[in-house]
């Protein structure tokens, strides 16, 4: 196979063992022509696809490494396979669906777009993030959510220990058994126009189903302005 | 930031190559110097040594020492020690040694020559290469990729907590004990505390990393009385700080994470076909079949591989 080889109406880049940078150098070609991009031989290789452009649509077939998709400024990316630590960090906008396993970290500090993943998810999903939406299907890991900003962490599955740990105003929602909380962390019912609006956002995935009984988890407040003076407040919590 | 890796075949094979792959393929996480632990088949009687001297100019005296030593305790050299040297001031070291009368006392009276040259392992299979450079350069300088066996551990190490020094790096032998290796991603923050605690119950360290420590901590807890498993998890709670490791016995392999879910592992397992390493596009070096993974991305995780048996004990 060549390197940039052209496969029907789709542009197939081969990742393999060639330099990364060299990698994306095509993958920014590629976008330029408007057309779909088709990623293969991907290897688990860290950093594919950071910083791409609106209006793109690229399939990673097989899984990648570290950071996929981080900085996504309006790309359609789906990655067929797995993912490893931080997809989609800092993304801004655009969608970005994980087809397996993400590891630690996905949608970190992300501030718009979608991330969707039909597996489980490692620990710290969503950690600082400041906007957007991470849909997980399977189960969130250890400490999901922690400082998170804004957004909303969307887990049909349960969630690890440590949950939601430290919130600001991001909001986790998970479906079935959460194992702990973390420190400082509400569970509250959701109001049936909040259901409304996670269901706004499953629903172009497929994935509604009215009989989820959601645990809805918020800040407690009880932090936000913590005086480390007062060290009791801490114990309290 | 440091990577690690394990490797586990199913039959006796070209394991040495197997891990350089590995290693080769996270070098970014540490260039400073690589390392590997080699369980070859293991022998009846006698024990391999490895190690280095500090002065290949002294290497003559250095191996004469050694050697009275070894006479006094009842041990003699099986065969003439291979030397390897190069442009650096340390030399490399290999011997076959027959069954001195008492290993322990042995390895103890040859750490008082640990300022000119220092024994890195000790086993009836396990032998420890590691030297300063990539993979491939020290791989290709000590032969890694021939050397047969049934499994291994791989590091590369980016120096955070000691010198870049040829013998603080990684895998770290479980001195005295011999065929134990650890390989170990992170940072022990109360290192000095246990030190102290094992070295006045007569543990020998010879250097400032603290992944020397786990290895003799390790050993110390199935010396009294704990099962591989036992200590594993027991090093959760009670050592502090963020690590993943991995140790090696005859028997197979064993890794612990922290509480914290920091450093990452990554698992590919084929019926005991097995490749574990920090990153993914490590262990799809070795597994080229689409196969799936496991991420052991959790916190307090704990899991033992066993030789022809594996079994996860987390």
């Amino acid at each position: 196979m060549t390197k940039v080889a052209e496969k029907m109406d789709k542009i197939v880049i081969e990742v393999g063992k060639r330099h990364i940078r060299e990698v994306n150098r095509d993958i920014m070609a590629a976008c330029a022509t408007g057309r779909p991009i088709r990623v293969v031989d991907t290897l688990s290789r860290h950093n594919l696809a950071v910083g791409l452009p609106d209006n793109v649509d690229i399939t990673f077939e097989g899984s990648v490494g570290y950071y996929c998709g981080g900085l996504n400024t309006g790309a359609n990316i789906s990655i067929e396979r797995n993912c490893g630590w931080a997809v989609g960090e800092g993304m801004a906008k655009g969608h970005i669906t994980v087809g397996g396993y993400a590891g630690m970290s996905c949608g970190a500090a992300m501030i718009g777009g979608t991330i969707h993943v039909k597996g489980d998810a490692g620990p710290r999903v969503g950690v600082a993030m400041k906007g957007g939406n991470i849909v997980i299907e399977g189960k969130i890991g250890y400490q999901s959510g922690f400082m998170a900003h804004s957004g909303r962490i969307i887990a049909l599955g349960g969630a690890g220990e440590s949950c939601a740990d430290a919130l600001w105003e991001g909001e986790v929602w998970v479906a079935e058994e959460v194992d702990s909380l973390g420190v400082d962390v509400d569970v509250i019912e959701p109001t049936a126009e909040e259901v409304a609006e996670v269901d706004a956002i499953l629903d172009p995935l497929g994935l509604v189903d009215s009989s989820r009984n959601w645990r809805k988890m918020v800040s407690g407040q009880r932090l936000w302005y913590f005086e480390s003076r007062d060290a009791s407040a801490w114990l309290m919590i | 930031m440091c990577g690690i890796a394990g490797r586990i075949l199913t039959a006796p094979g070209k394991v040495g190559a197997d891990l350089v792959d590995l290693m080769d393929a996270q070098e970014h996480r540490g260039a400073d110097s690589t390392g590997f632990a080699v369980y070859g088949l293991p022998r009846e009687t006698g024990y391999v040594l490895r190690g280095m001297g500090f002065d290949k100019s002294r290497q003559e005296s250095d191996l004469s020492e050694f050697e009275a030593v070894l006479r006094e305790h009842g041990g003699s050299f099986l065969s003439d020690p291979e030397i390897l040297t190069d442009q650096n001031r340390h030399y490399c070291f290999r011997m076959e040694i027959s069954d001195p009368a008492n290993l322990q006392a042995l390895v103890a009276d040859a750490d008082e020559l640990a300022d000119r040259i220092e024994i890195q392992s000790c086993g009836r299979s396990l032998e420890i290469i590691k030297d300063i450079g990539g993979a491939e350069v020290v791989a290709e300088k000590h032969g890694v990729q021939d050397m047969i066996g049934t499994h291994g551990l791989g590091h590369a190490r980016l120096a955070t907590e000691s010198s870049v020094l040829p013998n603080a790096s990684h895998p770290f032998w479980a001195r005295p004990f011999s065929d134990v290796a650890i390989v170990h991603n992170g940072q022990i923050t109360d290192y000095f505390t246990w030190r102290d605690k094992l070295t006045r119950m007569g543990y020998r360290f010879l250097t400032e990393n603290d992944s020397e420590l786990i290895a003799v901590w390790v050993s110390d807890q199935m010396k009294a009385g704990l099962t591989m498993e036992q200590a594993l998890k027991k090093s959760i709670t009670s050592i502090d700080g963020v690590f993943t490791y991995m140790i090696a016995t005859p028997n197979g392999i064993g890794f612990a994470k922290d509480r914290f879910a920091l450093k990452p592992l990554v698992v590919v397992n084929r019926s005991g076909d097995l490749a574990a390493a920090t990153e993914e596009q490590a262990v799809r070096r070795v597994m080229t079949e689409e196969c799936d993974v496991i991420n052991y991305d959790g916190p307090s995780l704990t899991g033992i591989w066993s030789i022809g048996n594996w079994s996860l004990a987390a």
